[in-house]
């Protein structure tokens, strides 16, 4: 399937496109369809370097800020960060636009999603989880189906590689020698450790010292695959902040690999855009099923990586429901939760704009789940645009209702998924009631749940399966 | 139709057994003719004087691989397999063949298990060009093989196993079986038959050794979360071989509602036939991946041999493929002459083991030696007996590592690949070391990735102190 691209000469930036009012631009074209407006052609002509050709449209289009020159989506984004970094993050803006359109690097790419992840991955249609719903709701009809798109089955156990790996090249194409990284659950840490040991750099994870214990399996991993693991008192926002520092000091040599879609322009569109080949595939794969799109993608979100890359291709199709689960923790209201979306206000942290949790002060809350690589106080800027828009909607599900719905896709479909999955799949309970018959779910199995077999023993399981 | 006092017995015809070599097969490689013997046969004396009839063919056809039977009608590969089990599962076992070669051609079971096979395990499997390794390997004037590895490890639970699994639930189902036992040792087995039960609703009863369970917890978690009940053998050393046991007098007892999925190409006949076909995947994957990565076959085959099921399903394809050399490597644990390894091909003799005639590890008492490796997997005192055929017929060859070799291995492919091998894997990975100094430039070598090591890298950690 080829995507038209913007070609871009290496250096130059991207062509800008005037801002009314937060109103339409087109979206940033970066590898995948493009929209068509009647201002494409404005971008055409701003463009050095061959013509589009064709440009795909698609139905329905309503456009949306989505990231523009700044990184700025609606009024979330930018790139708040010391003067030491603009001119480093510019040229990482710069390598990333350039590598979007060379087809040496897409090639590269492409065969090692295909050989090394294992990409690409099924759409897995969850028959008996549709039919305890169906069994539940005591209905006649047909019922809402519910597929699983199995980034469980990715190299590393997750959607994180496919992220790792596509800035582990950068970072050899740039020319550094060693890469850092901050991880939460350690999924992260692991797909970056594994992409570095695969492509010979130096890697360096960052991991609270409080999820290093929960997630101890991932930080042998780590060990095995070559990296340094160092511990940092707290958990992944400590992490992620030291991990920022160690890099600002090493800068000449050092690339920092953000694992998901925070951080200061041009990371959460960087992110975005290596993930989207999630919603490239889903998209290809339905109308291969079914002949049509979904009608609801689900997806959990802590950052938003894994949920914006089934989202992304989707946004644009006014007819799909896109919805997020984030983590109630013990509860909204015991202020043990991780749900920013649903509680945070707005300001700016790691570089962006954002929502997040914070007290009337101003300062950090220290968030909660019992899905570690949810717990993180902030979101992506671009999932606080989806929600302020009102394109996406979003909802939480608690750490008991996340162990719930694990306990129940393993014993109805026999896979394990991650805590950080589970809180997705708790939604379902809400959501699929509400849905019409034949209605297509695609949810985001992001993750598989080996990391989360300890912390599972230890909480709130029965006693009987002990 | 037996008639007395004369050597002919009722068989189906040679292309029904000696053809059916996969599952999938083209029209043209189907079974020609298929009648259902009669019951009465079974137990004819002319059945002794008909296995060495064939035992001698085989033996004359030599090297002409297309004459060998693999197996002929009573199970055997030359003198090895054959069916050594109490006349209550004489019954069961048939029933099994003749549902095996009926679904063999089933068009429905075909397209079923295939869709399995690739939406629920994540078929199918890259052939991964192994970059680094191979660079690892070149001499100094810059010649050496090419290193390929078959990603089994990317399937769903991450290893081989799932695929024997998963077509065993399916055809215990079209058997109209409740009730699915199995054994296991580690437990990936265990946790593999758990998996495809859940998938499938069958009951899952899987038996352990108590020993085995102690040290094994967080995979006997796992069974139960996937709904399967493992009850815990006591018996004897309390490891595997007894809880083989145990798991075949369940299957006595309850031969009419229970199928027995056993997880390896050993046991009675059909089993070793019926497991190699189920995992022949593998080697047709890898047959149509090699003519399109580079136009031809693979020049060296290399697996890791514990049964004998992940090596069967990659080299059964090959096997007719005279130039295609085939390597399978055992557990040496301490040392050859430790006498604590699993070394079987190498130090066994020939004897019967748990239904079938195979080399074994059996002391001058013919009593069983407890076999040591530090790979669960590959810790069986036994071989499945087309290995042991396949041995003395000089088609493959047999070498051994010790356990220190593979965990160099282990550390090794982590740090280069940045892909954490399983401990058994690891074995073959470790004998690389000495196959390709002796191989010619350019020779490619694909090398059974049989699955991931996430749960042993607490083991190889402790052991290489990283």
């Amino acid at each position: 399937m080829s995507s038209t691209k913007i070609f871009q000469v290496q250096g130059q930036p991207l062509p800008r496109v005037p801002v009314r009012n937060h109103g339409m631009i087109n979206s940033v074209v970066c590898g995948v369809h493009i929209i068509s407006y009647n201002r494409v052609s404005n971008v055409h002509n701003r463009t050095s370097g061959p013509s589009l050709g064709y440009v795909p449209t698609r139905t329905n289009e309503i456009p949306f800020l989505r990231g523009d020159r700044n990184g700025r989506f609606g009024r979330f984004g930018g790139k708040f960060v010391p003067e030491t970094l603009m001119s480093c993050l510019r040229d990482l803006e710069d390598e990333f636009n350039f590598v979007l359109s060379d087809q040496e690097f897409q090639v590269e790419l492409t065969a090692a999603l295909r050989d090394y992840v294992g990409r690409e991955t099924p759409l897995y249609f969850a028959e008996r989880l549709t039919q305890h719903y169906k069994t539940i709701a005591r209905t006649t009809g047909d019922g809402p189906e519910i597929y699983l798109k199995r980034e469980d089955l990715s190299h590393g156990g997750s959607h994180k590689i496919n992220n790792a790996l596509a800035q582990a090249m950068i970072a050899r194409r740039l020319g550094s020698s060693r890469v850092v990284a901050a991880t939460g659950a350690g999924q992260h840490g692991v797909a970056t450790a594994a992409a570095c040991a695969k492509l010979s750099l130096e890697c360096t994870v960052f991991m609270g010292s409080t999820d290093i214990e929960k997630q101890s399996s991932n930080v042998f991993s780590m060990k095995m695959l070559g990296a340094q693991v160092k511990s940092v008192e707290g958990t992944f926002q400590d992490a992620s902040s030291e991990a920022i520092r160690n890099w600002v000091e090493k800068l000449e040599t050092t690339y920092y690999l953000s694992g998901t879609v925070v951080g200061p322009h041009p990371s959460p569109l960087m992110v975005r855009e290596f993930q989207s080949v999630i919603g490239k595939e889903t998209r290809r794969q339905a109308n291969q099923r079914w002949g049509g799109k979904p009608d609801v993608l689900v997806a959990c979100v802590g950052s938003g990586s894994n949920a914006l890359g089934l989202f992304h291709e989707f946004v644009g199709d006014e007819d799909v429901r896109l919805v997020g689960i984030e983590a109630a923790g013990l509860g909204l209201d015991s202020g043990k939760h991780s749900a920013t979306l649903a509680v945070g206000d707005v300001g700016v942290y790691h570089g962006s704009m954002s929502y997040l949790l914070q007290d009337d002060q101003g300062q950090i809350l220290r968030p909660h789940s019992i899905g570690v690589g949810l717990e993180y106080p902030g979101v992506g800027p671009e999932i606080s645009f989806l929600k302020e828009s009102g394109r996406a909607e979003f909802y939480t599900a608690t750490d008991q209702e996340a162990i719930q719905a694990c306990m129940l896709l393993s014993r109805l479909e026999g896979i394990i998924p991650a805590l950080e999955t589970a809180h997705a799949l708790a939604f379902l309970d809400k959501l699929v009631p509400t849905l019409h018959d034949g209605a297509k779910v695609v949810l985001n199995c992001s993750g598989r749940g080996d990391k989360d077999i300890k912390t599972l023993i230890q909480r709130g399981m029965p006693s009987s399966l002990c | 139709m037996a008639t007395s006092g004369t050597a002919s017995t009722f068989r189906p015809s040679v292309s029904a057994s000696s053809r059916l070599t996969h599952l999938r097969s083209s029209p043209s490689k189907a079974p020609t003719s298929f009648t259902p013997r009669s019951r009465s046969f079974s137990v004819s004396c002319t059945i002794a004087k008909d296995v060495m009839a064939d035992a001698e063919k085989t033996k004359a056809a030599g090297s002409d691989t297309t004459m060998w039977k693999r197996p002929d009608s009573f199970g055997r590969f030359g003198k090895f397999g054959g069916k050594y089990v109490p006349e209550t599962l004489m019954h069961a076992l048939s029933e099994l063949e003749t549902a095996f070669y009926s679904l063999a051609t089933d068009d429905d079971f075909q397209r079923e298990l295939a869709g399995i096979l690739k939406d629920y395990v994540g078929r199918e499997s890259p052939l991964y060009f192994a970059e680094r390794l191979t660079e690892h390997y070149r001499r100094e004037n810059g010649q050496g093989p090419l290193i390929y590895f078959k990603r089994e490890d990317l399937n769903h639970t991450g290893a081989h196993k799932i695929n024997n699994a998963v077509a065993q639930a399916l055809l215990a189902k079209r058997l109209g079986k409740k009730r699915i036992i199995a054994e296991t040792g580690a437990g990936q087995h265990g946790v593999a038959t758990a998996t495809v039960c859940a998938r499938f609703g069958l009951q899952c009863i899987i038996y352990m050794g108590a020993q085995d369970m102690e040290r094994q917890a967080l995979n006997v978690f796992r069974m139960r979360l996937l709904g399967a009940e493992v009850r815990g053998v006591h018996s004897g050393t309390a490891t595997l071989k007894d809880a083989t046991s145990e798991a075949i007098r369940d299957w006595v007892t309850n031969v009419e509602d229970t199928h027995y999925i056993l997880g390896s190409v050993a046991g009675p006949h059909p089993y070793p036939m019926m497991v190699r076909d189920f995992h022949a995947v593998i080697g047709k994957e890898t047959r149509r991946q090699a003519l399109e990565k580079w136009g031809g076959k693979p020049d060296v085959l290399v697996a890791c041999v514990g049964g004998g099921s992940n090596a069967m399903g990659l080299f059964h394809e090959f096997v007719d493929d005279a130039e295609v050399r085939m390597i399978g490597v055992e557990a040496a644990g301490f040392g050859l002459d430790s006498g604590k390894h699993a070394a079987t091909l190498t130090k066994g003799d020939v004897g019967v083991l748990h239904g079938a005639m195979s080399y074994l590890l059996q002391d001058d008492d013919g009593q069983i030696i407890e076999p040591h490796s530090i790979s669960a997997g590959l810790d069986y005192p036994g071989v499945g007996p087309e290995h042991s055929f396949l041995k003395d017929m000089g088609r493959a060859e047999y070498y051994s590592v010790t356990d220190e070799e593979a965990l160099e291995a282990f550390k090794r492919v982590s740090r280069l690949e940045g892909i954490i091998p399983a401990l058994e894997t690891s074995h073959a990975l470790a004998h690389l070391e000495k196959l390709c100094p002796t191989l010619p430039d350019g020779a490619r070598v694909v090398l059974n990735f049989s699955g991931r090591g996430d749960k042993d890298v607490q083991t190889a950690i402790k052991y290489l102190e990283v």
